[in-house]
């Protein structure tokens, strides 16, 4: 018993780990996350691949055996065939069973959240809307905890729809 | 006969004065009402009627009991704000106690974010993609527009004005229709471009207020990865396909943002608090 239990959850944590995609476009695979970093291999449009970490623009896959980095907009996850909400198949659903199975953080099958059910028949909660009023943090506050983590002002504008300005 | 006259025609004059100036006043408060009903929503109007909604979501999750986690999150988001059009409004921030992914802005600065989103994240820059995604929201008044758009602009502008007033008088049925407006458009969700907008500021926010605009980028793709998981399907049924949210943001970065990709990505605060 306590072996299957430990297989399982082997099984649910190599299935979690494993975070999939495919590569939109040709592009070469980076050693460092970096534009001018050496050349690990190509990788061609569409291939799928496994998802190791991502930094700044960039984010680390392995294709083919080989690991490296692309452009983080290159990517897209998981599996296109899979319907929102359907429990899909395969390594998903797996994850979901775990998640809903033992681990109170997440169990949800079957209520559709703070949706439909819950959302529905809510009746507005002044108590809670005072408790969330009451938090609010002043500017200035938000000031020294954006210091604390180095974080600095940069001047940037807004984006249109298209990089080409269109 | 000069004495005569003059009263005779004063005692014209001042009917037909009256009557004119009776007309007039009719006319000028026709003009008002129509003015009125177009008018646009005042901020504080906007906030009191955007409380009424957040209070109606808490009444659906209430706020998770964790005054530190409560903290972090509004110090993120009033740090953004503050690089946003509107940083003087009453910015709140909350996390709901609900498995679930999903974030909702109301009217006048009111931001939830479930804590079933916060666990799924993988950095601070990522939690102020998703706040900044809402801000932007709020900026737009997307929330406001869409349930003047169900209600009716007139309809609107009388609720609020008793919103507005806070003296007590908010009559029964104009609430319920508020909050009847609100549960439609949260059950229903906002227009895609309205959800593509927010997308497109979110980044350049984020940005502004030092953090790897890429950290939105990284949310919407674990929401792609796990498009399978029944706790997103509420939030998938309401929000475009995250990838062609990410398709669009593809088209809108370009590589115009890869620079600031060396902005603040993670600290030891996020991991800290998800303990």
């Amino acid at each position: 018993m306590k072996i299957a239990i430990t297989v399982l959850l082997l099984a649910a944590g190599l299935a979690q780990a494993a975070e999939m995609g495919t590569v939109l476009r040709a592009a070469e695979l980076k050693q460092k996350p970096f534009a001018d970093a050496a050349k690990v291999s190509d990788v061609t449009a569409k291939a799928a691949v496994e998802i190791v970490q991502r930094q700044g623009a960039w984010i680390q896959i392995k294709a083919d055996g080989q690991v490296g980095w692309v452009k983080m907009l290159n990517v897209r996850t998981g599996n296109s065939q899979a319907k929102p909400g359907s429990g899909g198949g395969g390594l998903g659903s797996l994850v979901s069973v775990f998640q809903t199975g033992s681990s109170s953080k997440t169990q949800t099958t079957g209520v559709k959240g703070i949706s439909k059910d819950g959302l529905k028949e809510a009746q507005p909660d002044m108590e809670q809307l005072a408790k969330l009023n009451g938090m609010q943090v002043t500017a200035e506050d938000a000031k020294r905890f954006a210091r604390a983590g180095k974080l600095e002002d940069v001047k940037v504008d807004y984006l249109p729809k298209s990089a080409d300005g269109k | 006969m000069r004495k005569l006259i003059l009263p005779l025609l004063l005692a014209f004059a001042a009917p037909a004065q009256a009557w004119d100036v009776g007309k007039l006043i009719k006319g000028l408060e026709t003009a008002k009402k129509v003015v009125d009903a177009n008018r646009d929503i005042t901020e504080a109007e906007e906030v009191q009627m955007g409380g009424e909604l957040a209070a109606t979501l808490l009444g659906a999750a209430p706020l998770v009991d964790d005054a530190e986690m409560q903290r972090y999150v509004n110090r993120v988001g009033v740090w953004l704000a503050q690089h946003s059009e509107r940083p003087g409004l009453p910015w709140k921030f909350g996390v709901i106690d609900h498995p679930h992914v999903n974030a909702f802005a109301t009217p006048g600065g009111h931001i939830l974010v479930t804590r079933g989103l916060l666990q799924r994240l993988r950095s601070e820059a990522e939690l102020a993609g998703v706040l900044a995604h809402e801000i932007a929201h709020v900026l737009k008044k997307h929330q406001l527009s869409a349930i003047q758009k169900s209600l009716g602009t007139a309809a609107l502008s009388d609720i609020a004005a008793q919103y507005a007033d806070n003296t007590g008088k908010r009559s029964a049925a104009n609430t319920a229709k508020l909050i009847g407006g609100g549960k439609e458009l949260y059950l229903k969700g906002l227009d895609k471009e309205d959800e593509f907008e927010a997308d497109r500021m979110g980044v350049v926010i984020a940005a502004r207020a030092g953090y790897n605009p890429y950290g939105l980028v990284g949310v919407l793709q674990t929401l792609s990865e796990s498009a399978s998981d029944p706790g997103l399907g509420f939030l998938l049924e309401t929000h475009p396909m995250p990838n062609d949210r990410l398709d669009r943001l593809d088209a809108a970065m370009g590589e115009r943002m890869e620079e600031l990709s060396k902005n603040v990505d993670n600290l030891p605060r996020f991991s800290k608090l998800r303990r």
